[in-house]
């Protein structure tokens, strides 16, 4: 019996066999699942519509069958217009694909974790770069992995985070105050905006932000570097 | 099954064909076995002496037996025009369609991170070399509209405008002969969104 149809997404696609794909999807029930889409490639009409159908960043309705770890897709259709992204706004689009693909275990649901896709993919069809939702995802991505970034007490003594002080990220721990700014310090009027969804306005804001969540995340990305990131890299000349 | 070693092996290798599934390979094998054995001995040279000395072309990267490929070779090509696809196959498609008579750049792939393809796997390199070297006047972008194709293509937009290199993409939408309410949607929005004085 194939299962109800259920929002999702596309996380990624390959080709399998001659007529087929391979689709990573991610749904809000059942999390990240593998499903093969049968007979979408090639020239006939309704498998070529299906198969543009069956793109990243596309809102979806999607059931399957089967019980092993690798579906069968039963039914796809649209449940709202693609994300047109372009430019820089396909980078950071493959950047929280590739988060989600690297951290996030197979077949297991998060209803918080998918209204957080939802919502960074509707910021990216606002803004090139935005920040400040790009940022919220990563944190609700920690805390539905069970690591919530504590932004607003420090470790030992669980200290109120001050807007004039400085704070380090202990790995594994939490935040610790430090003695004076540093190369990987942040402000705690930036942790005071991070914990409130607040907007990023400056410059320092943006860069102690992106440091920071980039720390929390280092631990559980080991030695893998995101292959997204290279994208952001201007080539060499 | 009592088939002997070398005949399994040899089914099994048609097998890895794309395109051949397991009773076809079978077929395949069994006919040239038994009625066509020139036949197999010859595609079994060419395969041989093509597998070893057919590579890339120094200046374009498609495939071919010499250091510089037909197209790179033939001086009535107009170089300063550079035309980006993703596959060999792709050339042969533009050489058959249409009449550009430009030059070429072969990727050999898309940008994938999610597979592991960055810009080093795509020698990236090279088309920044071809294009640091001068002498382009339109860089031509005929990469396939997929997210990866998308990202491929923005990245070389990038690369080219760092160079002064004006870059044109081929357009997408409605094939020819189709019916709008057959297109899906996404192609159609491209097809919209690229609409052009008549
Ligand atoms: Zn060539």
């Amino acid at each position: 019996m194939p299962t109800a149809l259920q929002p999702g997404f596309v996380l990624h696609r390959r080709p399998y066999s001659d007529s087929s794909l391979l689709l990573e999807i991610f749904t809000a029930e059942h999390g990240r699942l593998v499903l093969i889409a049968r007979g979408v490639k090639g020239a006939k009409r309704t498998g070529a519509a299906q198969a543009a159908l069956l793109q990243p960043f596309q809102p979806l309705w999607l059931s399957w069958s089967g019980r092993g770890e690798v579906k069968t897709l039963t039914r796809a259709e649209a449940a709202g217009r693609a994300l047109a992204l372009t430019d820089t706004r396909l980078y950071c689009g493959l950047y929280v694909n590739e988060l989600l693909m690297r951290l996030w275990p197979r077949q297991e649901g998060s209803e918080p974790l998918f209204l957080a896709y939802q919502m960074i993919l509707a910021a990216l069809g606002r803004e090139v770069v935005p920040e400040q939702s790009l940022r919220q995802f990563e944190l609700s991505l920690l805390t539905a992995m069970g690591y919530e970034l504590v932004l607003d007490r420090v470790v030992d003594g669980g200290i109120a985070v001050q807007p004039e002080e400085h704070y380090l990220l202990i790995p594994g721990q939490g935040l610790r105050r430090a003695l004076a700014p540093g190369a990987s310090s942040v402000s705690g009027e930036t942790l005071h905006r991070l914990a409130q969804n607040a907007p990023l306005l400056e410059p320092r804001h943006r860069r102690e932000a992106k440091r920071l969540l980039r720390q929390a995340l280092a631990p559980h990305l080991g030695s893998k570097p995101l292959r997204s990131r290279e994208l952001f890299r201007k080539p060499d000349n | 099954m009592s088939e002997s070693n070398l005949l399994s092996e040899l089914i099994d290798a048609l097998r890895r064909l794309p395109g051949i599934g397991p009773r076809s390979a079978q077929r395949i094998a069994f006919y040239l076995l038994e009625r066509d054995r020139d036949s197999g001995r010859r595609l079994a040279a060419i395969m041989a002496a093509a597998m070893d000395r057919i590579g890339r072309c120094n200046t374009c990267r498609t495939l071919t037996e010499a250091s510089l490929c037909s197209i790179c070779a033939n001086p009535k090509r107009d170089q300063s025009l550079l035309c980006v696809v993703e596959h060999p196959a792709d050339i042969v498609a533009i050489e058959q369609a249409t009449d550009f008579s430009g030059g070429y750049f072969v990727l050999g792939g898309r940008l994938s991170p999610l597979d592991g393809i960055g810009p080093a796997e795509l020698e990236l390199g090279r088309l920044q070399g071809r294009l640091a070297a001068g002498g382009v006047r339109e860089l031509i972008l005929a990469i396939s509209p997929t997210i990866e194709g998308s990202a491929t293509s923005h990245y070389i937009a990038e690369m080219a405008a760092a160079q002064q290199v004006p870059v044109t993409r081929i357009a997408h939408g409605v094939p020819l002969g189709g019916e709008l309410e057959y297109v899906d949607g996404g192609t159609l929005a491209h097809a919209f969104s690229g609409r052009q004085p008549v």
